[in-house]
C-alpha cells in the first residue's frame, strides 16, 4: 500500500512534464505578450522592445521554457510581470477561496444527494422516483451562470436572504465565511447533486433484488437496515469514482462561479492572468491544478480499499 | 403503464412550479418603484467609515507617472498630487506650486512650491522633490519624455523655489506638467531614487493627497485612508483636481468587480456604495431602480483609423470615399443608444475642454454623402480588395461599430471583412499593417495636442500618419504664446485632420456609472474622485 502510494507520487513527475510543455507551448503560441499589455494603445516600438527585453520576452521560447523549468526545481516558481510577488504566495493567496468554495459544495451536495437517493430507493414504487428523475435532470441540465443569476436575483435581491456577491476568509468569522459561501456552493453543488444522486440510486437499484439482498430479508431484516448496510455500502464504489472526478470538475467551474460572484479565487487569478498574459502566474497555477487532479485521484484509489476490502494493491 | 402515466404527470407539475418561480422573480424586477433619481438637498457634510467602490478593471500599477490608463489615473488622483492640475474648466492651475514666474524669453521658468506640505510618511515637501520627481517622470512618462526634449536642466535653487530651465521656448510645459495622463506625481526625491525607472511598489506610493494608500489585494481590492495631515489648498471653486480638497470618508475600498450586473445588484443590496462603468444598454433598468443615481461623465471618443502605409488607404480618395460612406449619426444611434450617451462633434477635443476646444475646422465631420462616396470610390485607385476591419472583442461597442460600418461600406461598393480580437491578441496583431486596413478603436479624454495616439507620427495608433502639415502644427502649438494663438492651431490642427483623414471620428462618448442616492455633492470629472463628498446617514 505505501509502496504503491510512493509509486503512484512518482508518477507525478512526468505528468508536471508533459502538462508544463503543453501550458508553456500554448500560452507562448497565443499572441499578444504583457509588454504591449502594460505600455497600452499609443506605445513606440522601440517602448515594446525594451520592455520585452526587461521581462525576458525577447529571448528564445526554447529557453525561456528550460530556464523557467530551472527555476521551479529549486522551489522559484517565478514572479507576476505585473506585481512582482512570487507565484507561489500568490496562489496560496487565493487557496483559500477556491477550497472553501469547493468543500462547502462537496458537503452540500453528499448531504443532499445521499438521502434522496436513499428516499428514491426506498420508495421506488411511489410518485417520489419519478420526480427525482426529472428534478436530477433538470440539475444536470441547468447552466452554472444562469442558474447563478436566478438565484442572485431571487435570494439575494428579491428577497435579500445572502449576499450578492463577495468573501469573506474564515478566519473573520466562520458564520461570516458560511454565508458568504452559500449561494456561490450551491451553484456549483447543483449540477453534481443530480448526478451524484442518480449515480447512487442506480448502483443501490442494481443490488436491490439480488440474492443476498433477499436472503437479508428473508431473514426479517428491517428494510431501512437492508438498504443502508447492504444495498446503500454496495453503491458507494461507482459512487466513489464520480465524486473524485468531480472534484477536478468542480476547481474548473469555479472559474465562472468565482467571476460571477466576484471570489477572489484561483478561477478569477487565471482568468485575469490569462486576459493579462502574466504568463509565469498562468503556468503557476495549472501545474498546481494538475498535482491536485493527481492526488484527488490517488486518494480515491486509496479510498476504495477502504470501502471495499476485497481490493488491494499489494 | 400506470408509471409512465405518473411520470409524465410529474414532469409536467415540475415543469409549471419552475415556470411559476421565474415569473416571480421576473415580476419583482417589473414592480420595482420609479423613484429616487431627483437631486436633493445635499445637506450638512458628515464624515463616515468607509466608502465602497466596485470598480470595473484592476490596474496594472498605481505609478500614475508609469502610465496612462484609466484605472491607474482613478485610484492614484486620491493619494498623488502634481505640481500643477487642470481645474473644472481643464485650466491650469497651481496645486503642489505657490505660483511661477517665467523669464522675458520665455526660457526659465521659477516656480514657487508650497510651504509645510506633508507626504504620507510624514516628510515635509521641499523643492528636492519636485527635481528629482520631475525628472523621474522625464525618464518614465510618454509625455514627460516629450517634454524632456525641451528642457535643459530642472534645479532646485532654494528649499522651495525650482528653476526649469529651457533649450528653446516651450509653452506647453505647465500644460504638459498638469496633464493628467503619465502624470507628474510628486513623490519624496527619496522614493523616486529607489524606484528609479521601475513602476513604483506598493511601499513606495507615498505622496501628499487627501488620501494614503493603505493595501491591496491584487484583483480584490485597493485600500485608502484619510491623510490626517493633508495640506489643502483654499480655493473652493476650482475643482477638477486642485483647489481644496476635504476627504470624508476614513477609508476608501475600491473593490474590483468586473460584472455590471453584480454591481448593480449589489448597490441595490447596499453591498456597494459606488459602481463604475456600467454598459449604457443598462440605462432603463438604473432609473428604475430606487435609491440608485446614474453618474454620467465625457469619456474620450470612438473612431476608424484607416492604415495609411499602404494601399488602399495611402490614397487620400479612398479615404475621402470612406468618410462620405460612413453615417456617424446611424452609427452612434445604433452604438450608443441614447442621445444621452453620445455628442456627434467633429473636434479632436470635447467642448467641455473649454481651453482645447475649436468648433472651427471640421466641417467634412458629417458629410455623409453614398452617391459621392460611390464617385470617389471609383476615381480612386481601390481595386476591390477586401478590407479587413480588426477591432477588439473586448468592447461590445467596437463590434456594433464595426457591425454597422460594415454595412455601409458595403453600399458603396468597399469589400469587407470583420475581424475580432481579445485585447491583448489585438494589440499585437495591431503592430503589423499586413493584418488590418482598419481599425475600429476608442480613445480617452486626451489634454494636449502632443497626447492624441492617433495622431502621433508613424506608430501603429495612428495607422502610420506621416504628415508635414501636422508635425508643423505640433511644432507651432508648442511656440504659441497667447490662448489666441493656440485657438487658432487648434482650428488648423481639426483643418488638417478634416483635410487629410488620418482617422475618421465616429462620436464623443458619455460614460455611465451609478452611485447610491446617499452619496451627496458628487460630481465626476474625467473619472471619480472622493473628494469634497460625503455620504449621508
Amino acid at each position: 500500500m505505501l509502496q504503491y502510494t510512493i509509486r503512484r507520487l512518482f508518477s507525478l513527475i512526468p505528468v508536471m512534464f508533459i502538462v508544463s510543455i503543453i501550458v508553456f507551448m500554448i500560452i507562448h503560441l497565443t499572441p499578444g505578450n504583457p509588454a504591449h499589455l502594460i505600455l497600452g494603445e499609443d506605445a513606440s516600438e522601440e517602448s515594446i522592445k525594451q520592455l520585452e527585453e526587461q521581462l525576458g520576452l525577447d529571448q528564445p521560447v526554447v529557453m525561456q521554457y528550460v530556464n523557467w523549468v530551472k527555476d521551479i526545481v529549486t522551489g522559484d516558481f517565478g514572479q507576476s510581470v505585473y506585481s512582482s510577488e512570487p507565484v507561489l504566495d500568490i496562489i496560496i493567496g487565493r487557496l483559500g477561496p477556491t477550497f472553501s468554495i469547493t468543500i462547502v459544495s462537496i458537503i452540500m451536495i453528499l448531504v443532499i444527494s445521499i438521502p434522496i437517493a436513499i428516499a428514491a430507493v426506498w420508495k421506488r414504487n411511489t410518485l417520489i422516483d419519478p420526480l427525482f428523475i426529472s428534478i436530477s435532470l433538470l440539475g444536470v441540465s441547468i447552466p452554472e451562470f444562469w442558474f447563478a443569476m436566478l438565484l442572485v436575483l431571487g435570494f439575494a435581491v428579491s428577497i435579500p436572504l445572502f449576499p450578492v456577491a463577495g468573501y469573506i476568509p474564515m478566519a473573520d468569522g466562520i458564520f461570516q465565511w458560511l454565508y458568504h459561501l452559500i449561494l456561490p456552493s450551491f451553484v456549483l453543488a447543483a449540477v453534481e447533486i443530480g448526478l451524484v444522486a442518480r449515480m447512487l440510486r442506480d448502483g443501490m437499484l442494481e443490488s436491490v433484488n439480488q440474492d443476498y439482498i433477499r436472503t437479508a430479508r428473508a431473514k426479517g431484516v428491517k428494510e431501512s437496515i437492508v438498504l443502508m448496510k447492504h444495498v446503500f455500502s454496495n453503491a458507494l464504489i461507482p459512487t466513489t469514482t464520480v465524486i473524485g472526478a468531480m472534484v477536478a470538475g468542480l476547481l474548473g467551474g469555479t472559474v465562472i462561479i468565482e467571476t460571477m460572484f466576484t471570489i477572489p479565487g484561483m478561477g478569477q487569478l487565471l482568468v485575469d492572468s490569462i486576459y493579462r498574459r502574466d504568463y509565469p502566474i498562468i503556468q503557476g497555477v495549472i501545474l498546481f491544478i494538475a498535482v491536485v487532479y493527481v492526488i484527488v485521484n490517488l486518494l480515491v484509489d486509496l479510498l476504495y480499499t477502504f470501502l471495499d476490502p476485497r481490493i488491494r494493491y499489494d | 403503464m400506470q408509471s409512465i402515466k405518473r411520470n409524465k404527470w410529474m414532469t409536467a407539475i415540475v415543469g409549471i412550479l419552475l415556470i411559476i418561480g421565474l415569473a416571480a422573480c421576473s415580476n419583482n424586477e417589473a414592480n420595482t418603484s420609479k423613484t429616487g433619481n431627483e437631486e436633493e438637498d445635499a445637506g450638512e457634510p458628515v464624515v463616515s467609515e468607509t466608502l465602497k467602490v466596485a470598480y470595473a478593471s484592476d490596474p496594472d500599477t498605481l505609478d500614475w507617472s508609469y502610465t496612462g490608463a484609466s484605472p491607474t489615473r482613478d485610484v492614484a488622483w486620491h493619494i498623488f498630487e502634481m505640481l500643477f492640475a487642470l481645474d473644472n474648466d481643464f485650466a491650469i492651475q497651481p496645486m503642489l506650486a505657490e505660483g511661477y514666474e517665467v523669464n522675458e524669453d520665455r526660457t526659465l521658468y521659477t516656480i514657487k512650491v508650497r510651504e509645510g506640505v506633508k507626504f504620507h510618511d510624514g516628510s515635509v515637501l521641499t523643492a528636492e522633490d519636485v527635481v528629482a520627481s520631475i525628472e523621474r517622470w522625464g525618464k518614465i512618462s510618454s509625455v514627460g519624455k516629450t517634454t524632456f526634449t525641451h528642457i535643459e536642466s530642472v534645479t532646485a535653487t532654494s528649499e522651495n523655489e525650482v528653476q526649469v530651465k529651457l533649450i528653446e521656448p516651450y509653452n506647453s510645459l505647465l500644460a504638459d506638467f498638469a496633464a493628467p495622463k503619465s502624470a507628474l506625481i510628486i513623490i519624496p526625491a527619496k522614493v523616486a531614487e529607489a524606484a528609479g525607472e521601475q513602476p513604483l511598489k506598493p511601499e513606495h506610493l507615498i505622496g501628499t493627497g487627501p488620501y494614503a494608500f493603505e493595501k491591496w489585494d491584487r484583483g480584490q481590492e485597493i485600500v485608502v485612508k484619510k491623510f490626517a495631515d493633508y495640506s489643502a489648498r483654499e480655493e473652493e471653486d476650482w475643482g477638477g483636481l486642485t483647489g481644496k480638497k476635504t476627504a470624508y470618508f476614513n477609508e476608501i475600498k475600491f473593490m474590483i468587480v468586473k460584472d455590471p450586473q453584480v454591481i448593480l445588484n449589489g448597490l441595490k443590496t447596499g453591498l456597494y456604495d459606488y459602481g463604475q462603468s456600467i454598459p449604457t444598454d443598462l440605462n432603463e433598468v438604473v432609473a428604475s431602480t430606487p435609491n440608485v443615481d446614474p453618474v454620467t461623465y465625457m469619456n474620450g471618443y470612438s473612431t476608424i483609423t484607416p492604415d495609411k502605409s499602404e494601399a488602399p488607404f495611402n490614397d487620400i480618395k479612398v479615404r475621402q470615399a470612406l468618410n462620405h460612406a460612413l453615417d456617424k449619426k446611424v452609427i452612434a444611434e445604433a452604438t450608443y443608444g441614447s442621445e444621452e450617451f453620445y455628442q456627434l462633434d467633429g473636434a479632436l477635443f470635447v467642448p467641455e475642454q473649454v481651453e482645447l476646444y475649436s468648433d472651427k475646422g471640421s466641417d467634412d465631420y458629417l458629410a455623409y454623402d453614398k452617391e459621392l462616396a460611390k464617385k470617389l470610390l471609383e476615381e480612386s485607385s481601390y481595386n476591390g480588395e477586401t478590407l479587413k476591419v480588426v477591432y477588439s472583442s473586448n468592447s461590445e461597442e467596437y463590434n456594433k461599430i464595426a457591425q454597422v460600418a460594415k454595412q455601409q461600406l458595403e453600399e458603396v461598393g468597399f469589400k469587407v471583412e470583420l475581424i475580432s480580437y481579445e485585447w491583448a491578441t489585438y494589440l499585437e496583431k495591431w503592430g503589423d499593417p499586413a493584418n488590418w486596413d482598419l481599425v475600429v478603436i476608442g480613445w480617452s479624454t486626451r489634454f494636449s495636442p502632443n497626447e492624441l495616439g492617433m495622431l502621433v507620427p508613424n506608430i501603429q495608433s495612428s495607422g502610420w500618419y506621416e504628415s508635414p502639415r501636422w508635425s508643423d502644427l505640433i511644432v507651432q502649438w508648442g511656440e504659441a504664446e497667447t490662448g489666441e494663438q493656440q485657438k487658432e492651431i487648434l482650428t488648423e490642427m481639426n483643418q488638417t485632420v478634416n483635410d487629410e483623414l488620418p482617422f475618421i471620428k465616429i462620436a464623443n462618448l458619455t460614460t455611465l456609472d451609478i452611485k447610491t442616492n446617499k452619496i451627496k455633492n458628487y460630481e465626476n470629472w474625467l473619472g471619480q474622485r472622493f473628494w469634497n463628498t460625503w455620504k449621508a446617514e
